[in-house]
């Protein structure tokens, strides 16, 4: 009886032994292999063509159709038409707002926008942090860059948004 | 010298330091007095919403006898966003957006289930090229999922090197999605009556490629953590859960199938084209922890062989149905479709009052009734042991509270 759980104790001790050197001869495996990862701050991927980062706006070639905000399932997009001297609405576009704070990244603006090429899309920028909640909404008028301003209420004025990342400067991936 | 065995010690030590600092202890280490007489107050122990073990904004209220678990209550409702009551003033193609946001470890099988009922709906018919992208997607996103799985578990166990391995792996995967749809987990990529894009150019190969390097890495997996002695003390005959018992509180997914009940949706109630593919349904033998860990493990590799019969049979053709209207307006009528989602039995109920959104939308949420077997399960269970059970069972917040 005593000398079979002997017998019994040892043989868990082996077991537990072996099965831990088991598991640390792949991770040996491992030692000897280039890291995968990738020292972000400093290196950075670049997304694949189809990755779906922040929404870019060009006003040139918006029509002003209200596609993208019916497209738009939270209600992020926000656009006014031009009006003539009459107040008669015309096909371009005079003020787009684009709330990231709302914003699902879902693509269905895009598709909707009947443009070539489309006036919305999404840009490979994926490092969309803000400082704020007014920074988050990024509002297109006359003479603003394609990214728009952001409206700080501060000093009631619209602003530049600070630190835009410039995307296309990044090493191609992998 | 005389052997001293570490017991031995042990209680010498115990001794010595009672009777140097506590009289009072004294005539209870004695004269050892049966446990069953001994008076010990219940505890009440909240254990989260914010506990790292829970996987989520979980709580369990626990009443304990000492360690061990009198009462187990799960409360839940902390990431509640309800899209179900949303989906009633949105279209079909916006409450797509929203199944993402379920489940969002497996996104692709929401999407799936939705735009099933909603083309129940519409009558519509989708192309095969759809169906197989369908399948391969929703297969390459239930590997991602129980990647996670294996390697939270292991942190939940206390093996921290698997789950370095396994987003390793669930990166990969994560990248063909990306190539794919242009996300990495809210995917919107299965659309009502198909698919939004088409594969891009050498994805086959690139996935093809993957799924020959993945074959290999599940037997280091084994190695790693599922036949590791210390992993199978902690999970074999842990958390039992009779095939009677999963039953009747409703489990799906591997969790019934560890318990033993071969119940697949992807058989039983095939959809897609499911019908035509070949698969085994892994199924355990206890129902103990390390069986519910276990049938995932093998489900991987029958995902993975899934994916590469889809690839190989993949036909050409369209990838969205012809006549989806850009604000689908189906008949007033209802709609049940489910799936076998990465967690199991996945089903949505869908009402339309003939208008251009959902008069009622239901989700039968895998993780939500899963999650209900914990007040059996954990009973009479050590406080050690209730993580082990909680990370087999393989909850996702996200979908218990929708």
């Amino acid at each position: 009886m005593s000398s079979s759980n002997a017998v019994g104790y040892l043989a868990g001790i082996y077991q537990g032994f072996s099965g831990t050197i088991k598991g640390l001869m792949v991770t040996l495996r491992y030692l000897f292999k280039p890291s995968i990862t990738v020292n972000y701050p400093v290196a950075k991927l670049k997304p694949y063509d189809r990755f779906r980062g922040a929404l870019l706006f060009d006003a040139v070639t918006c029509i002003g159709c209200n596609l993208c905000v019916k497209a738009c399932p939270s209600d992020c997009i926000d656009l006014q038409n031009m009006t003539t001297p009459e107040g008669k609405k015309i096909a371009k576009v005079s003020w787009y707002s684009i709330d990231f704070g709302k914003c699902n990244y879902c693509k269905l603006c895009e598709e909707a926008c009947p443009t070539k090429p489309k006036s919305v899309w999404h840009s490979l920028d994926y490092e969309n942090v803000f400082f704020s909640r007014h920074e988050m909404v990024r509002a297109w008028q006359q003479g603003d860059p394609w990214c728009g301003t952001y409206f700080d209420p501060a000093d009631k004025k619209y602003r530049v948004s600070q630190e835009q990342i410039p995307i296309e400067e990044i090493p191609a991936r992998r | 010298m005389t052997e001293i065995r570490s017991q031995d010690l042990g209680e010498r030590i115990r001794e010595n330091q009672q009777e140097k600092f506590s009289d009072s202890l004294k005539p209870a280490t004695r004269n050892p007095q049966p446990a069953t007489s001994l008076k010990t107050d219940q505890m009440f122990v909240n254990l989260g919403p914010q506990h790292p073990s829970t996987h989520g904004v979980l709580r369990l209220a626990l009443t304990l006898d000492g360690e061990v678990i009198i009462r187990a209550e799960p409360d839940v409702g902390y990431l509640h966003r309800g899209t179900e009551k949303l989906s009633e003033v949105r279209g079909y193609h916006h409450c797509v957006v929203m199944t993402d946001r379920w489940d969002y470890v497996s996104a692709m099988p929401n999407n799936l289930v939705f735009c099933l009922a909603s083309e129940k709906l519409l009558n519509l018919q989708v192309p095969e090229r759809a169906e197989y992208l369908r399948v391969i997607m929703c297969e390459l996103n239930r590997l991602a999922s129980h990647l996670l799985f294996f390697g939270t578990y292991g942190i939940d166990i206390g093996a921290f090197t698997p789950f370095l391995h396994a987003f390793r792996e669930r990166e990969m995967v994560l990248d063909l999605f990306e190539m794919v749809c242009g996300a990495r987990m809210t995917f919107n990529y299965i659309r009502i009556g198909g698919v939004a894009q088409d594969l891009p150019q050498s994805w086959i190969e690139k996935c093809k490629e993957f799924l020959g390097y993945f074959k290999f890495r599940l037997k280091e997996y084994d190695d790693l953590l599922s036949f590791n002695p210390i992993f199978m003390d902690r999970t074999k005959n842990v958390g039992l859960i009779t095939p009677r018992q999963a039953v009747d509180w409703g489990l799906s997914g591997p969790n019934i199938r560890g318990s033993g009940v071969p119940y697949d949706v992807r058989k039983t109630d095939p959809y897609s084209v499911y019908g035509k593919l070949d698969f085994e349904v892994c199924v355990g033998e206890s129902g103990s922890c390390w069986d519910r860990y276990y049938v995932r493990m093998r489900e991987m590799a029958q995902s993975v062989r899934l994916v590469e019969h889809c690839l190989n049979a993949l036909p050409s053709g369209d990838i969205v149905a012809k006549g989806v209207a850009k604000m689908p307006k189906p008949m007033p009528g209802e709609a049940y479709a489910h799936v076998e989602g990465s967690r199991g039995d996945l089903g949505i109920y869908l009402v339309s009052d003939g208008s251009f959104s959902p008069y009622r939308m239901h989700v039968r949420a895998p993780s939500y009734i899963n999650l209900a077997i914990l007040q059996e399960a954990l009973v009479g269970l050590k406080v050690s042991d209730m993580i082990a059970v909680l990370g087999s069972i393989d909850i996702v917040l996200g979908e218990v509270d929708r």
